[in-house]
Parts: C-alpha cells; sequence; structure tokens
C-alpha cells in the first residue's frame, strides 16, 4: 500500500522539484545596511527566487507592500524569498530595520 | 531612526492589541477571571525569546523557508483557537469556560510569540549595531502605548455594547481577526513557494494605503490587503465562512437544546 502511495506520489514531487529547479535565482546582498543592487531587473510574468544575503553583523527585515513580501534575515546569515509572477511594474522594497538607508527596486519587464 | 522604531514597534504591536482587546472583552463576558492575560504574556514573551534567539537556525529549515513555514503554523493555529473561542461562546458551562481560558491563553500567547520575536530580533540587532538603547526604549514604549490604545478601543468598543449584541459583535469580529490570521498564514506560504498564489485580484492602495494608520488598523482587525492574490481571497472568504458556519450551527444548537448545554 505504501509502495503504491509512493508510485503515485512521485509525479507530483517530480514536478514540484522541476518547477523549483526552473526558476530563476536572483541574489541581493545586504552591506552597511543597503542593498546591493539596489534596482533589480527582473522578466514579467515569471515567478523567480531571491537570495537574500545579509553580510552585516545585525539582522534586517526584507519588507515589500506592493511585493506582499516581509521576512526577517539574521546577521551573517542567507535566505530565500521567491516573488512573482508579476506584471511589468517597479515594486520597491526596504529593510525595515534600516529604513533610512536600506531601500531598493525591484523593476519587472 | 527614532520615528521608525516608533513605526516598527506600533506594525508589532497593533495586531496582537487588538486581539487581546478583542479577548479581553470576551473573557468579562464570560465572567472569566484574568489571570489567562498575565500567563498568555508571559508565555508569549518566554516563547517570542526563544524563537527569536533560534531564528537565525528555524530560517535555514526546509530550504530557507522555516520562518515562513513556523509562522504561518502559527498564525493558522491562532486562527483554529479563534474558531474554538468563537463557538464556546455559545456554552455557559463550567468545563466549556475552563476550556475558553485554556484557548484564550493559547491564542495571545502564540500572537505574542509571532510578534514578539521579530521585536526582540529587532533590539537584539539594535544593540549590536552600538544604537542607543535608552532612545530606543523611549521611542519603543511610545510605539506600544500607541498599539496598546488600539486594543483599548477595541475592548472598550466590545464591552460598550448591549448584551443582546455583544455576542454578534464578538462573533463577527472573531471571524474577520481569524480570518486575517489565515490570510496571513497562506502568503507566507506562497512567499515560501509551498502553495501558488494566482493572479493578483485588485489594487487598492489608492483608495486605502496599506502603509497608512488606517491601513494598518484594517490589516490589523481584518487583514487587509491592498493587492490580495486569488489564492489568499479564497482562504479569506473560507476561513470566515467556516468561522460563520460553526458559531451558527452552535446558535443554533444551543437555542433548540438549552437542557442538553453543560
Amino acid at each position: 500500500m505504501r509502495r503504491w502511495l509512493r508510485l503515485a506520489c512521485l509525479p507530483a514531487l517530480l514536478a514540484a522539484a522541476l518547477a523549483r529547479a526552473e526558476t530563476p535565482v536572483y541574489e541581493i546582498v545586504i552591506e552597511d545596511h543597503l542593498f546591493y543592487p539596489a534596482e533589480l531587473e527582473i522578466p514579467a510574468a515569471t515567478k523567480v527566487k531571491l537570495l537574500v544575503i545579509n553580510r552585516d553583523p545585525t539582522p534586517e527585515e526584507f519588507e515589500s507592500y506592493e511585493l506582499n513580501r516581509e521576512k526577517v534575515i539574521m546577521g551573517g546569515r542567507r535566505t530565500v524569498i521567491f516573488i512573482g509572477p508579476l506584471e511589468a511594474g517597479t515594486y520597491p522594497f526596504f529593510g525595515e530595520f534600516n529604513m533610512s538607508t536600506a531601500q531598493g527596486k525591484i523593476i519587472v519587464r | 531612526m527614532l520615528l521608525d522604531i516608533v513605526v516598527i514597534v506600533l506594525r508589532e504591536t497593533l495586531e496582537a492589541s487588538v486581539l487581546i482587546g478583542v479577548l479581553l472583552s470576551l473573557s468579562q463576558r464570560a465572567a472569566l477571571d484574568y489571570w489567562w492575560l498575565a500567563l498568555a504574556l508571559l508565555g508569549g514573551a518566554l516563547g517570542a525569546w526563544a524563537y527569536g534567539a533560534n531564528l537565525g537556525a528555524i530560517s535555514d529549515w526546509f530550504d530557507y523557508t522555516g520562518q515562513e513555514l513556523v509562522n504561518a503554523v502559527l498564525q493558522y493555529c491562532i486562527y483554529l483557537q479563534l474558531l474554538a473561542v468563537a463557538v464556546l461562546q455559545y456554552f455557559p458551562g463550567r468545563g466549556p469556560r475552563r476550556c475558553l481560558q485554556v484557548l484564550l491563553v493559547t491564542a495571545v500567547t502564540s500572537a505574542v510569540i509571532r510578534e514578539g520575536s521579530e521585536l526582540f530580533v529587532f533590539y537584539f540587532g539594535f544593540m549590536q549595531g552600538g544604537g542607543e538603547f535608552a532612545s530606543a526604549l523611549t521611542s519603543g514604549f511610545i510605539g506600544l502605548a500607541i498599539g496598546l490604545s488600539a486594543g483599548a478601543i477595541a475592548y472598550f468598543f466590545c464591552v460598550s455594547r448591549r448584551a443582546s449584541s455583544a455576542r454578534l459583535v464578538h462573533a463577527f469580529l472573531l471571524a474577520l481577526i481569524g480570518a486575517g490570521m489565515a490570510m496571513q498564514a497562506t502568503g507566507l506560504l506562497i512567499q515560501a513557494d509551498w502553495i501558488s498564489a494566482g493572479r493578483i485580484l485588485w489594487d487598492s492602495n489608492w483608495l486605502l494605503d496599506e502603509t497608512s494608520i488606517f491601513g494598518q488598523l484594517a490589516y490589523a482587525v481584518f487583514g487587509y490587503e491592498a493587492r490580495p492574490s486569488a489564492t489568499e481571497l479564497g482562504i479569506y472568504c473560507l476561513a470566515v465562512l467556516a468561522m460563520g458556519a460553526a458559531m451558527f450551527a452552535t446558535w443554533r444548537w444551543s437555542r433548540h437544546a438549552p437542557a442538553a448545554a453543560p
């Protein structure tokens, strides 16, 4: 029974793994409470994976109302945030713990 | 920076504060002792400290989506606890009242862990970065005071209702707050790529700016999202309907079988 269940789930698991593998990855680095790059261009109608690397020793919160995303990244660590598929436009994001400096934009074309 | 701290603390405390205000008024209507709130705040503070202190390691779980998953579980749990609270308010017996008290503790503890852990991480980072703790604490206190005022307004709004309409007001608010929690949890699973978002249905930011104080208040009370996805809206509607149906069924049962109620 368990074997049949595994076999039945296999196509779905494979499809999910393939979908994840095909997702393009974009890197954003946090350093001195700034985002690098501060402007990131991504394709429209495509789900992308943001790899956010925090090189500061202090934590930061990646936040965007337009993208509906919010995530804490501890100091010296990295994380992953999925965004999209999005329509063409500009989607600002910011670091909530350092709002005066940590500002950026995702430009979707 | 100090204004930023006011905003951060306000944003993190507003939602939990409104929830506590509504549950506190419900507790008063059910004539419960207030010890549950002290217990919940203590448990929540300890939980927030433990969660915040281990957030780095937790975030690395499941291909760096651990944070989303833990937060989503916490928020779905709050929804389920509010659903149980909404149903139990129709049972007058001693046993259900005890259950109600336990649920109030767990719901508030979960909410405080969820929001408090981010505050813990923020203050920890602020100190690590060499920030001036006294001014950060003062600014945080101002944000906390504004957040608590919103909770006080929710409390007094509920307790000032007449007895005949109080239960309906509580039912309505619990359904909205609970559905907002379920929707936020769904948003986190979308962010972690565990479920698909579907398309964005509309953009009402021109009507009510999410970043404004009213936008934040609407977010705290009924999970307002200016750009909801089809999946989020679907879960929101389902959560409201499930809670509404459960309360309606219990209300009908309590009317038709009053003797059976413990």
